[in-house]
């Protein structure tokens, strides 16, 4: 008796994982099979390089994918170098409680909903962006880009800040035992060594960013097109999920935001598979 | 090499003050443009709260059925997500061998970083796939909604459970074991509870990602003004969508105002929460086991 | 006379990580005596009491070959058996650790809590077999008022008599010491091993010890782990 609900709960909870885990695999073959149509006569490559123009009947899904990606890799752009500069702020230049604070503060940033930097960036950013650059509307791939920021940031201050701490204290010892300062021991010792866990932090960062919709619906101004400059509206793949759908279930049209999932499906899986690669290296790395 | 230092110094001095700077303007600004209309009638309108909460009479011009609409949207995702997560990561921390482990992981990583609104699109499409097959009752709904929330939080909640677990020492795996524990008794009665604020704190931080999730939801049964939800297969209103639908809608600036008024609501929500978890990764350990 | 073997283990050989920690051991360990285990550290010592109640199958990468028998009830169970219970073999087997490791619950749920796993103990014979436990570890009189405080706040030294007294309540015919007395003061340590004589009356106990001096007030005879293999020495008075 004791050993049959012993076995039983242990297949309870190995269903529970492997449901989960297919559940995912679901996700990925609801996509195609509702997007089924569009890869009828090798259609789908072409839709993910050409326009989207309804009216002419193409319904490609590349000015999004441009979006996209401009909006988040510049977002990068930003957000790297601030969040190495918070992150280096937080481990090595401050000190005692105002490095618990600064800490604090970035771990509370990451609770912000993202619908709050979205509306703060309409009724704020985007009239200051208008005019400062005297610019259109003001929607506009910097502006989504700099929102962006500030909502990837702090994951990423707190991954590289992990990422520090876990270079073993004996490497950095060393420097100081012969004069250094803690800078140097930070420069010399702890940034090198620290590489991976920087790069699995920007990844997962590049993630978030890829796959935030609100932001770039409610500020990128969400035209159709590739952005040329910065200044230009643009639409994420996300946002055109959210914008296409309320439109009639059968057309090609509504069936092309399949192909944006099923793009983002694919994006995810290949930024999370560089994180295991590089995590693998990481371990090699420190032990 | 002093000037690389000392420029580093400076560097990281002054994206602190903009990355803080940033935020707090953002906050004050909420803050700045909404406090004037918090108020209970921001919540209530012009319905006495008694007979608005006891469900006596109808809110229109408040943000009660908002409200009533993400608690019970994050309770029932909460429901769904709790049991199947934590379960999950009981079987991947103490159960899987090396192989399986590795392969779950893959998908559960996956999972975590799929976008929300691709999780909602998933809703969305299994809400017309069942619609088609079997019933034309069923269609975008708060179900349907929780569903596909809880599938977003799912791996929170396993990955903190499985780390919590993992993060247990040895020693304490081994106590009950050399006390003639079962397997299943160990895990119940001594691993658990003793990684409890670990996986405590990670299902607070899934009701903080729950309430302020809109991509999902705007793809799943949200809808602008539908009153107090009626049943699991009824449409219902949301803090998050509220916020959304105001900024690009607003006709006047009453409404302009309540929508500060919900983002505040909105925020604050998420930060208690936030700090809610934080104060319990610390605490429940010591409140959860000393009792006698 | 000859006597009893309790413990029989045959061409044991563990290895961890692929590295081989035991090879080759075969030892008998006599019925109602007190063995010492002592060698160099990180020879083993530790991992071979826990192939004695299995409790290194709860550490990933573990291999074992070999057998190990133990007399219950007049005859001798290959442990390792498909048909041996690896609770009921804990049950019989007690296991005392370096540091002393009580759960985070009140002393007298520390001492119950064996009991609660086995089930079928009636709820008043519970409490009897806990106050004759912790009587016999000479704890009761120091704890007997406040039985549902934390077993964390107490000293190293009652912590480490409640672990006894928590492997004592199942009646366990083997007991495994490990360290015992490493991480208490001298007067803890002294009342422990004095609390080991009396035992050894009803246990056969296999206590691992650093200590010489300690090895030579208490223990019947010595095995000495040497570059993975038990040597017998010879046997002190």
């Amino acid at each position: 008796m004791n050993r049959t609900t012993e076995k039983g709960v242990e297949i309870l909870f190995f269903c529970s994982a492997f449901i989960s885990a297919l559940l995912t695999l679901a996700l990925f073959g609801f996509m195609l099979m509702l997007g089924l149509p569009l890869f009828a006569e090798g259609r789908f490559f072409s839709i993910l390089t050409q326009p989207w123009a309804p009216h002419l009947g193409q319904f490609g899904i590349h000015p999004m994918i441009a979006g996209t990606l401009a909006i988040s890799l510049l977002s990068m752009v930003f957000a790297f170098p601030l969040s190495l500069g918070c992150a280096i702020l937080i481990t090595v230049t401050s000190k005692g409680w105002v490095s618990r604070l600064l800490r604090k503060a970035v771990e509370m940033m990451t609770g912000i909903p993202t619908v709050i930097y979205g509306f703060v960036g309409i009724f704020l950013l985007v009239p200051l962006v208008r005019e400062f650059f005297d610019a259109g509307s003001g929607m506009c791939v910097l502006t989504a880009s700099l929102m962006l920021t500030l909502l990837v940031s702090p994951t990423m201050i707190l991954f590289f800040c992990d990422s520090f701490e876990r270079v073993p204290v004996a490497y950095g010892t060393a420097v100081l035992a012969v004069g250094g300062s803690e800078m140097q021991r930070f420069l010399h010792v702890t940034l090198p060594h620290s590489w991976p866990g920087i790069l699995i932090g920007f990844t997962l960062s590049l993630g978030r960013a890829l796959g935030d919709t609100l932001i770039a619906l409610m500020i990128a101004g969400n035209a159709v097109q590739a952005p040329g400059s910065l200044l230009d509206s643009a639409r994420t793949l996300t946002a055109h999920i959210a914008l296409v759908f309320a439109a009639d279930f059968e057309s090609l049209e509504f069936k092309a935001i399949f192909a944006c999932g099923i793009v983002l499906y694919l994006l995810t899986t290949l930024l999370v598979m560089a994180v295991r690669l590089l995590s693998g290296r990481k371990e090699r790395w420190t032990r | 090499m002093r000037v690389l230092e000392q420029a580093v110094v400076h560097f990281s001095r002054l994206c602190g003050i903009i990355l803080l700077g940033a935020v707090l303007t953002v906050i004050g600004y909420l803050f700045v443009h909404g406090w004037s209309s918090l108020g209970l009638s921001l919540i209530f309108g012009a319905t006495p709260p008694l007979d608005a909460l006891l469900m006596k009479r109808h809110v229109f011009n408040g943000l009660f059925p908002a409200v009533a609409g993400t608690l019970s949207l994050v309770a029932l995702a909460i429901c769904w997500a709790v049991p199947m997560g934590m379960a999950a990561g009981i079987y991947l921390a103490e159960y899987a061998g090396p192989k399986i482990k590795a392969i779950l992981n893959l998908f559960f990583d996956i999972m975590a970083g799929l976008p929300s609104i691709v999780v909602g699109l998933f809703g969305f499409a299994v809400a017309v796939f069942l619609n088609r097959r079997f019933s034309g009752a069923i269609h975008p709904c708060l179900l349907i909604s929780s569903m596909a929330l809880a599938f977003l939080v799912l791996p929170y909640i396993t990955r903190t459970t499985q780390m919590a677990l993992e993060g247990l020492p040895l020693s304490a795996r081994m106590t009950a074991l050399s006390l003639g524990a079962s397997r299943l008794q160990n895990i119940v009665r001594v691993l658990v509870p003793q990684s409890l604020s670990g996986i405590v704190s990670g299902i607070i931080l899934a009701i903080g990602r729950c309430a302020e999730d809109t991509a999902v939801i705007m793809l799943t049964g949200v809808v602008a003004s539908t009153g107090v939800p009626r049943s699991l297969l009824s449409h219902y209103e949301a803090l998050p969508f509220y916020i959304y639908y105001i900024s690009a809608q607003y006709t006047n600036s009453e409404e302009l105002a309540s929508g500060y008024g919900a983002a505040i609501i909105l925020l604050c929500i998420c930060l208690v929460l936030f700090l809610l978890a934080f104060a319990i990764r610390k605490r429940i350990s010591y409140h959860a086991l000393y009792r006698a | 006379m000859d006597k009893t073997v309790k413990i029989r283990t045959e061409n044991l050989c563990f290895s961890y990580n692929g590295r081989a920690i035991l090879c080759n051991s075969s030892m008998d360990f006599a019925d109602g005596e007190i063995t010492a285990i002592v060698g160099p550290s990180g020879s083993g010592k530790s991992t071979f009491l826990l192939t004695l109640n299995r409790l290194w199958e709860a550490i990933p990468r573990c291999t074992l070959q070999g057998a190990v028998e133990m007399r219950f009830n007049g005859r001798y169970h290959d442990i390792y058996g498909r048909d041996y219970p690896v609770t009921r073999l804990r049950r019989q087997v007690g296991m005392v650790f370096q540091v002393p490791n009580p759960l985070p619950m009140s002393i007298y749920k520390n001492v119950a809590f064996p009991l609660q796993l086995k089930g079928g103990v009636p709820k008043e014979n519970m409490r009897s077999r806990v106050e004759e436990c912790l009587r016999q570890v000479r704890l009761w009189d120091e704890v007997q008022d406040r039985l549902h405080a934390s077993a964390l706040d107490l000293s190293g030294g009652q912590q480490q008599r409640l672990c006894i007294a928590r492997a004592l309540i199942l009646r366990p015919e083997v007991l495994l010491l490990d360290e015992p007395t490493s991480a208490l003061d001298h007067a803890a340590a002294k009342a422990i091993e004095r609390l080991l004589l009396e035992l050894k009356r009803s246990c056969t106990i296999l206590l691992v010890s650093h200590y010489l001096d300690q090895v030579s007030r208490i223990a019947d005879s010595v095995v000495e782990l040497h570059n993975g293999r038990l040597v017998s020495k010879a046997e002190y008075d």
